[in-house]
């Protein structure tokens, strides 16, 4: 119980719940047999992994972007 | 008799009315013509009303099983972009909204490649006034390159179909080859519309431009009416899968910088036609039902999104994410809407985007496309990231901007909530949505180990979100222009025109003032003749000699042809 309020002092109530989910649907995998389309997706925890990555991937090059193709607001009204 | 006329043509002729109606009255008159023109929609299919004009036939009503659902999505976005605009008292905008559906519609119901390029002309010409609607110095100009590029797409159409009729003696819109010039023409002009890459600049350009009521319209039609006609003509066509990745993969780096909300949604829509086109590509009967599927739920899913952010738009006056924040306690309605879109958009199971997106998917795995299938997956987290997530917590949670707006007009809550229900219905009930789709395939989206699929996907991407906004590694959003491939047209042709037209002067410069050198020599040596000979002196100008060189010019022609 001291942990849940330590996590959610610290992370945040919506942020705790969001990972409870998170925890129940790798323990899903468990529970029946979860296949993809693909047979790389048979690996354990397969798409959970590729969601987490994906995202800091997406959000890592958009960063990087930002040098190359932002402008100033007003850019093409120079 | 009802049924042969083309669905769509009374709302295009009926919207020249709407000028004599008063405001609220308008609203009722444009969904009668909706209500009439989905009449036809129950036709028996084959072609209904054709039309011999010298050696052309017009076939302007034909309806099948692949323009059926289209029609019926197409009714449905009109019906709620005219709910949703119903507080617009501007009868020049309702004008643009009921006949640019009717011309999108009657497009969907072209036999020929003739007719279509007519509702495809149309279908430019009246969803500009929507971007005029926009009100704004730049709303203006985006207008007049959307335009350009839209009537272009239609030059490119007709070109190809002059070409086709040359050699087949008739332009029926069907399977078309690609590898023939005529076809190719063609493929480019639906490809100009459907947003290929680097031919995508004029949707993010000027959707996001447009009045509330006006985005949410364009969202709906041209593209998908683009996507139609790619299904119809190129389906099973290979390029397509990889123009599609493309289409899904690029467009999310973009959504993800891009500070307006609008624009987010534009670079999103783009995203989300990838997914289609790859589907196309495929060309099995589950992939273009999968393409069909999506482009129906898209229209209500999108079209939801593009209202909520209209409304934010309304009563705040802005949609760029570093100036909004904090809205869901003034606009509850709409931020509840905003989420059901995008969870629809993110495929999450139960709703929409879920059962249209795995017919998709599974078509990919069953041809055994695993690279194309794990860029779309990729896509499917990015997709999450730039509309699941940024659209609505930027909007609505995030910081407090300190914005008190009221919630949106009743009209507006009406349309998203109508919207949230067919998300929502669509993703409960796939067996009903499955029924209208062109090809009847069996198809299974709930199963426990494709609902932990996405579920695991999804919610370890808004994990890895949670963890970047709370650990602060997120940067905030800045007021920026992203560049897109229509820099290419607005900085980099307009440059090296300007360099080359600057040089053409100078050129022209240097010519003409040596030919102003040599005819005052020459008219000096007059001068000095006449006044000899007692006789008043003569002014030389640059208009004297243009005259004569013309003369000359003149001369010389007439001289070498005749």
């Amino acid at each position: 119980m001291n942990i849940f309020n330590k996590l959610i002092k610290n992370f945040g109530k919506a942020n705790s719940i969001a990972l409870l989910i998170c925890i129940i649907l790798l323990l899903l995998e468990f529970a029946g047999d979860r296949h993809g389309e693909t047979e790389y997706e048979d690996f354990l925890f397969f798409p959970a992994f590729f969601g987490f990555i994906s995202c800091i991937i997406i959000f890592r090059i958009g960063v990087a972007l930002r040098a190359v193709f932002m402008r100033d607001e007003d850019y093409y009204d120079k | 008799m009802i049924n042969s006329i083309p669905p769509g043509l009374v709302m295009f002729l009926g919207a020249f009315l709407v000028p004599l109606f008063p405001h609220i009255y308008r609203q009722f008159y444009m969904i009668f013509l909706v209500l009439l023109s989905a009449i036809s929609l129950f036709s028996a299919e084959g072609s209904h009303l054709i039309i011999q004009v010298q050696d052309i036939q017009f076939l302007l009503h034909h309806s099948d099983n692949l323009s059926f659902p289209f029609a019926i999505v197409f009714h449905i976005a009109a019906f709620l972009v005219i709910i949703y605009g119903g507080h617009i008292k501007d009868w020049r905008e309702q004008l643009a909204i009921l006949s640019y559906a009717g011309a999108a519609i009657a497009a969907l119901h072209a036999g020929d490649l003739f007719t279509l390029f007519l509702w495809w002309e149309a279908t430019a010409f009246t969803s500009v006034i929507l971007i005029f609607g926009g009100k704004t110095y730049r709303a203006y100009r985006s207008a007049i390159r959307y335009i350009v590029i839209q009537v272009g797409s239609g030059i490119l159409l007709l070109s190809g179909a002059i070409l086709l009729f040359q050699s087949n003696n008739e332009a029926i819109f069907k399977e078309l080859d690609i590898n023939s010039t005529a076809g190719l023409l063609i493929f480019i002009a639906f490809g100009i519309k459907a947003a290929f890459p680097f031919l995508n600049g004029w949707l993010q350009d000027s959707y996001p431009e447009a009045s509330e009521a006006g985005t949410v319209a364009l969202s709906a039609f041209t593209t998908k009416l683009a996507i139609y006609a790619l299904a119809r003509s190129y389906a099973g066509v290979e390029i397509l899968i990889y123009i599609g990745a493309l289409m899904t993969f690029f467009p999310i780096f973009f959504a993800v910088i891009e500070n307006d909300l609008r624009r987010v949604l534009a670079f999103s829509l783009n995203n989300q036609l990838g997914f289609m086109v790859v589907a196309i590509g495929i060309g099995t009967e589950l992939a273009i039902n999968g393409a069909v599927a999506h482009a129906f739920a898209h229209i209500i899913y999108k079209g939801l999104l593009f209202m909520s952010m209209g409304a934010v738009l309304y009563r705040v006056g802005t949609c760029k994410a570093s100036e909004l924040g904090g809205l869901f306690k003034y606009m509850p309605i709409t931020a509840v809407c905003s989420i059901v879109g995008a969870v629809s958009i993110s495929a999450f199971p139960l709703f929409s985007g879920f059962v249209a997106k795995s017919l998709i998917m599974s078509s990919l795995g069953y041809e055994g496309l695993t690279f194309i299938y794990f860029m779309l997956l990729f896509a499917s987290a990015g997709v999450l990231h730039h509309s699941g997530i940024k659209i609505p917590f930027f909007a609505f949670f995030a910081h407090d901007a300190g914005l008190k707006p009221k919630e949106a007009p009743i009209n507006m809550q009406a349309a998203m909530v109508l919207s949230s229900v067919l998300c929502i219905l669509i993703g409960i009930f796939p067996s009903l949505f499955y029924q209208i789709l062109p090809y009847s395939t069996y198809y299974q989206p709930y199963d426990f180990s494709h609902v932990l699929s996405q579920l695991q996907l999804l919610m370890f991407a808004v994990f890895a979100f949670i963890c970047l906004w709370h650990f602060k590694i997120y940067p905030p959003e800045l007021n920026s222009t992203v560049l897109n491939s229509d820099w290419f047209y607005r900085i980099l042709f307009y440059k090296i025109t300007n360099f080359f037209v600057i040089r053409l002067f100078g050129l022209w410069e240097v010519f003409s003032s040596s030919l102003i050198k040599v005819v005052k020599l020459i008219y000096v040596k007059v001068q000095t003749s006449s006044i000899q000979s007692g006789n008043s002196a003569v002014k030389v100008g640059r208009s004297t000699v243009l005259i004569l060189f013309s003369l000359g010019f003149v001369l010389v022609c007439n001289y070498l042809l005749f």
